[in-house]
């Protein structure tokens, strides 16, 4: 576990090197809202799974998650304040360019870096996530007050250990304040978006994949919370990725 | 060589959680499984987690089914592990496992830089 200054934060990350040497193309893994690279890739197989298929893993702890600074000003939280952090990892790192396997809000930031980076992004890899805006009804000036998916979402991860109700929340507000629009889509990086059946975080996935000629793998049976673990989630990222 | 059969409980997953549900055996009756290989994927109520095998063995027994929830400290699988003919055993009920060449570790240490 390494940690270096992207900008005006430090980040948190670790940088895994596959079990069978190879140069293929880095993949860099973004968790979601409130959760850290642990809890949602290591834990749920990921770097076994990627390392096994002689790929590097690059796991960040994305700014106000994890072990990485966690300011609570909500404009450190709009999305480019995060890809300005990634792309600022891969300099450090002298990786030109990678590929993208996001969850939740981390894919929305992998669209975000896609967009923005173009040429430092080979492919990506979109899980639980669609074009739902992830906010609705809920009062982001309280979060986790309320009864809307978003609040109970947040109070979950808000009591989650070594997490910061403060900085999550200023980190809600500040990715709200750029709602997701499905065009421009990112030209030039193919993609593939993955989630379970009964996810409706990722309401209209399919359409979306469809839209930007991308495609899309359902996983039966699981939902937001537990999709993330699924072998057919890490095969269909394999197969996307390797083959 | 002789096998003994070994149980593996499930584990404490942290953050004070007391089960867990099963949502996928990664692996069958009969299998032969490496040590660390994944083994099974349980959802708790605050994260979804690959659980790997604490040990190399044939799997003899799941004790849980798929969607069944699991208490910390329950059976979760049985396997039967190669033991060498040769160990020592008088004197030990049960099985002291023989430690394994560590794993490569796959994390750079390095002290942060601020």
């Amino acid at each position: 576990m390494t940690a270096n200054l992207a900008g005006d934060v430090t980040m948190r990350y670790v940088d895994l090197p596959p079990s069978e040497p190879a140069d293929a193309v880095p993949v860099l893994l973004l968790h979601g809202f409130g959760t850290n690279f642990g809890m949602n890739w290591s834990a749920a197989g990921w770097p076994q799974a990627l390392g096994g298929a002689g790929l590097r893993v690059l796991g960040p702890d994305l700014r106000g998650h994890g072990g990485s600074d966690k300011p609570l000003d909500e404009a450190a939280y709009l999305p480019e304040r995060f890809t300005a952090d990634l792309l600022g990892l891969l300099d450090e790192l002298a990786v030109d360019r990678v590929d993208l396997v996001g969850y939740s809000m981390g894919s929305r930031l992998a669209w975000e870096l896609a967009l923005t980076a173009p040429d430092r992004v080979r492919r990506a890899a979109l899980g639980g996530f669609g074009p739902v805006n992830a906010f609705a009804d809920a009062d982001l000036s309280a979060p986790g007050a309320g009864d809307t998916p978003f609040d109970q979402v947040f109070r979950t991860v808000s009591g989650l250990a070594g997490n910061d109700a403060e900085a999550l929340a200023a980190c809600a507000r500040g990715q709200a304040a750029r709602p997701f629009a499905a065009d421009p889509a990112p030209v030039g990086v193919p993609l593939l978006f993955v989630s379970g059946a009964r996810d409706t975080l990722a309401t209209g996935a399919e359409d979306l994949a469809a839209r930007c000629g991308g495609t899309h793998v359902e996983i039966p049976g699981r939902d937001h919370a537990n999709a993330v673990s699924s072998r057919v989630f890490k095969q269909a990222v394999v197969d996307f990725l390797v083959g | 060589m002789a096998e003994d059969n070994t149980t593996f409980t499930l584990p404490d997953l942290g953050e004070g959680l007391v089960e867990a549900t099963v949502l996928e055996w990664q692996v069958a009756v009969g299998d032969r499984v490496e040590r660390n290989a994944p083994l099974v994927e349980v959802e708790t109520t605050k994260s979804a987690v690959v659980i790997p095998s604490p040990t190399e063995g044939r799997v003899v027994t799941l004790h849980a089914e798929e969607n069944e929830v699991v208490p910390v400290g329950a059976p979760l699988v049985t396997f039967a592990v190669t033991v060498s003919d040769d160990a020592p055993r008088a004197g030990i009920v049960g099985k002291v496992p023989t430690e394994e060449a560590r794993p490569a570790r796959r994390v750079r240490l390095k002290p942060p830089t601020d």
